[in-house]
């Protein structure tokens, strides 16, 4: 979008308001308030976009692995936690690339890595074609208008020390919008459009409850228009029905703004609702990816099926037997070898145990159109085999009780 | 002095605890009432803040200062805690009531290994040695479904995962055998394939064990999952108390239905959730009448009074001023009397 030599500086901003209807912040030039009317328009539509929609962030490939050092000076290397270790996708203009899986299983780690907010070991992702990791500090800087985030967080990731206008016009200041008076206009906006009393500029983040918290936070990543915000658990720590009002915020600012969001989650039913495409992440790699109605009615991943059997509904005539993955999440340090979920996988042991799931690591292949799936054995997934699965597992506790 | 119904495990009457903080008085919990039978489970849910752990730290007379239980009854059998001495009391914890906390890593002890905390509390609550204590412990571990339990008794918390954590947690509060387990938030800082593992444990000791559960929770899928009974609190108060299945399918309390219509459900895509406008009213500074009405769809003019527990079916009461159908009230005969002088007009449901 702007390099930093396009960057409008204050005396030449246009000095009449802003377009209410706009939504663009009013520092930045004419011609990039045009692009995101298009944009808009693009995505106002309310069906999902289509797989031939314009790929805005490409991820290829993408490893993160943290050295583990010990020995007498510390510098030795004795392995690596393989946070994300491999994982490819692209995430489409106006669209939100939902991201889910337990914790531990790098959905954290991959959203820094494209942020970069932590160095990659391997791999690229680029934005809008322009790859970033080889970027000089002042061109990422540039490119970080384009990319936001939201904090899970809303505690520990505001300053305290800041009023919620200088949290919020940080990012515009840092981004050359000197003017004292149009910095606080610009908030005032800023805070209008999340929902919050823009008469509230001045206070600071403990005088706010916990959803007015994450507004603030959505707030500070809309100040330099991004394209792209990766929301990281932004509904976790708010109480159910506060969080219902976050998700209908982002929702109602994707349509105005045609943002494009990933959004990552650990709470499926979150995901679903907010997601058009759904990436469940197992250890560090993506085991399945999908349009979000394919995924939650047609899951072709054991791992996927097992999750979402998990989540207890809300619903008492709903109590079913699940289908309860024995043990924990193998340590990334050591995965698995083949399929990594070949330890825990339901599906393997329904088949006999098959060989090559321990030998051979299942790419992501397409199953169907829209879905891809990591598991030599998907289409053996079926509805009955996925109850029969779930009856036929030892009631848990009373066996091991009666063992002694 | 009165005498328990037969089954009745624990009652509680008109509970009251509050906080006596510089800021002024925070009536955490204010005017609780409801019983868990034998074996019954009972779901308490309600956002953070609504008193649901503190209703629980108060019957096991956990509080301290500056809070203070300042009224009501928690009758055990029949017989009220709040007279019991200290000892008492520490005979009824454990022995009868057990308790598991939401965050396993900050309860157990970081120093001892997992065996010593569990033998510990049998070594307290039984006459037994310190060999035997040991190997109920180890017992223990293998009833909750831990893996070589005998190597894993010898390790420390942090060695174990946050669900192996929960099930040294829950091994140590049933291995005095308790009446009552009371769980607060036993899952919520787990990961939903582990949830659903303790989760299944949870009910697999309960129908052995033939214990009763006091189930606290936020999550109202966890609560349809086990719960036979609920009670919904808001702001110190039961809103609500019904069984599982009319709390979700009749609820009565608009507080209730604005939770229930709020939470996204899995299969079940919206263009867009519903949603309880505003937030949790200030505990130092609540309003006054129906501590709902600010949020509330159906807020009418008589709301600034103290709402009535109806009973709108038999087992189901609601802390609302709406008829049992649902009605507004009418005045003189659902409102007081004193309320007549408003039109019969404002009185409508200002329906948004």
């Amino acid at each position: 979008m702007t390099g930093p030599e396009a960057r409008v500086t204050s005396q030449d901003r246009p000095d009449a308001p802003p377009d209410p209807e706009s939504g663009s912040p009013l520092w930045k030039p004419a011609a990039d308030t045009g692009s995101h009317t298009g944009r808009r328009g693009a995505s106002g539509a309310e069906t999902a976009p289509d797989a031939q929609g314009e790929v805005l962030v490409k991820v290829t490939d993408l490893v993160k692995h943290f050295p583990i050092r010990g020995g007498l000076l510390g510098i030795s290397r004795l392995g690596a936690v393989r946070a994300v270790d491999g994982v490819s996708f692209d995430v489409r203009r106006g669209e939100t690339l939902g991201l889910g899986g337990e914790s531990g299983c790098g959905k954290t780690t991959l959203g820094k890595v494209i942020l970069r907010l932590l160095p990659p070991t391997s791999g690229d992702v680029s934005i809008k074609d322009r790859p970033i990791f080889g970027l000089s500090g002042s061109k990422m800087k540039a490119v970080r208008e384009d990319m936001q985030v939201v904090f899970q967080d809303p505690y520990a990731s505001l300053n305290p020390r800041m009023t919620v206008g200088e949290i919020v016009g940080e990012g515009p200041l840092v981004h050359g919008l000197k003017n004292r008076v149009k910095r606080e206009e610009l908030v005032r906006e800023l805070l209008g459009k999340v929902g919050l009393n823009q008469s509230h500029i001045h206070r600071y983040p403990h005088e706010f409850s916990g959803g007015q918290r994450q507004r603030i936070g959505i707030a500070r990543a809309l100040a330099l228009n991004p394209d792209f915000i990766v929301c990281d658990e932004p509904v976790s720590a708010l109480d159910v029905s506060i969080q219902s009002q976050v998700l209908n915020l982002l929702d109602d600012l994707q349509r105005e703004l045609g943002l494009t969001y990933l959004f990552i989650a650990h709470n499926l039913a979150v995901v679903e609702h907010i997601s058009d495409r759904v990436g469940v992440m197992y250890l560090g790699k993506i085991v399945e990816l999908a349009d979000v109605d394919t995924l939650y009615r047609d899951a072709r991943h054991p791992y996927t099926v097992a999750l979402l059997s998990a989540v207890p509904e809300p619903d008492p005539r709903r109590r079913r037997k699940r289908l309860v993955l024995r043990g924990d999440v193998p340590s990334p340090v050591n995965p698995p070898s083949g399929c990594r979920f070949h330890t825990r996988c339901w599906l393997r042991e329904q088949l006999g145990n098959p060989e090559n799931c321990v030998t051979d690591e299942p790419e992501l292949r397409t199953i169907s159109p829209g879905q891809q799936a990591a598991c030599h054995w998907s289409e053996k997934i079926t509805p009955e085999g996925v109850q029969s699965a779930a009856e036929h597992q030892p009631p848990v506790a009373l066996a091991e009780a009666a063992a002694d | 002095m009165t005498t328990p119904q037969a089954g009745q495990l624990l009652e509680l009457r008109d509970l009251r605890t509050h906080f006596y903080t510089q800021d002024g008085t925070v009536r955490a919990v204010d005017g609780v009432t409801f019983e868990i039978r034998d074996g019954q489970t009972l779901g308490v849910v309600g956002e953070s803040g609504c008193g649901k752990s503190i209703t629980a730290m108060s019957v096991l007379r956990l509080i301290e200062r500056p809070g203070r239980v300042v009224g009501g009854q928690v009758l055990l059998r029949g017989k009220d805690l709040m007279e019991y001495s200290d000892t008492e009391m520490r005979d009824v914890r454990g022995n009868q009531i057990s308790m598991i906390f939401q965050e396993p890593m900050t309860s157990l002890n970081p120093v001892y290994t997992c065996g010593d905390q569990i033998a510990e509390a049998v070594e307290l609550h039984e006459a037994v040695n310190r060999r035997q204590a040991w190997a109920r412990a180890v017992e223990m571990l293998a009833q909750v479904g831990i893996p070589e339990p005998a190597r894993r008794a010898k390790q420390f918390p942090h060695q174990m995962s946050g669900g192996m954590r929960q099930r040294v947690m829950i091994a140590m509060a049933l291995s005095t055998n308790p009446e009552l387990l009371i769980a607060d938030e036993p899952t919520t800082a787990l990961d939903v394939t582990i949830q659903a593992q303790i989760l299944e444990l949870m009910k697999a000791l309960r129908e052995r064990n033939k214990m009763a559960i006091m189930l606290i929770t936020h999550d109202l899928g966890v609560i349809a999952e086990m719960a036979d009974e609920v009670v919904v609190m808001y702001g110190g108060k039961v809103m609500e108390r019904a069984d599982a299945m009319t709390i979700f399918e009749r609820p009565h309390n608009p507080y209730t239905k604005g939770l229930l219509a709020s939470i996204p459900r899995l299969g079940e895509k919206r263009e867009r959730l519903e949603v309880i406008q505003g937030v949790v009213p200030n505990p130092l500074n609540l309003p006054t009448g129906c501590l709902f009405k600010r949020r509330c769809p159906y807020a009418m003019p008589v709301c600034d009074t103290a709402p009535p527990v109806r009973q709108v079916a038999p087992g189901h009461v609601s802390r609302c001023w709406l008829t049992p159908a649902g009605e507004p009230p009418r005045i003189g005969e659902d409102a007081p009397p004193e309320l007549a002088e408003e039109s019969a007009q404002e009185l409508t449901v200002m329906a948004r």
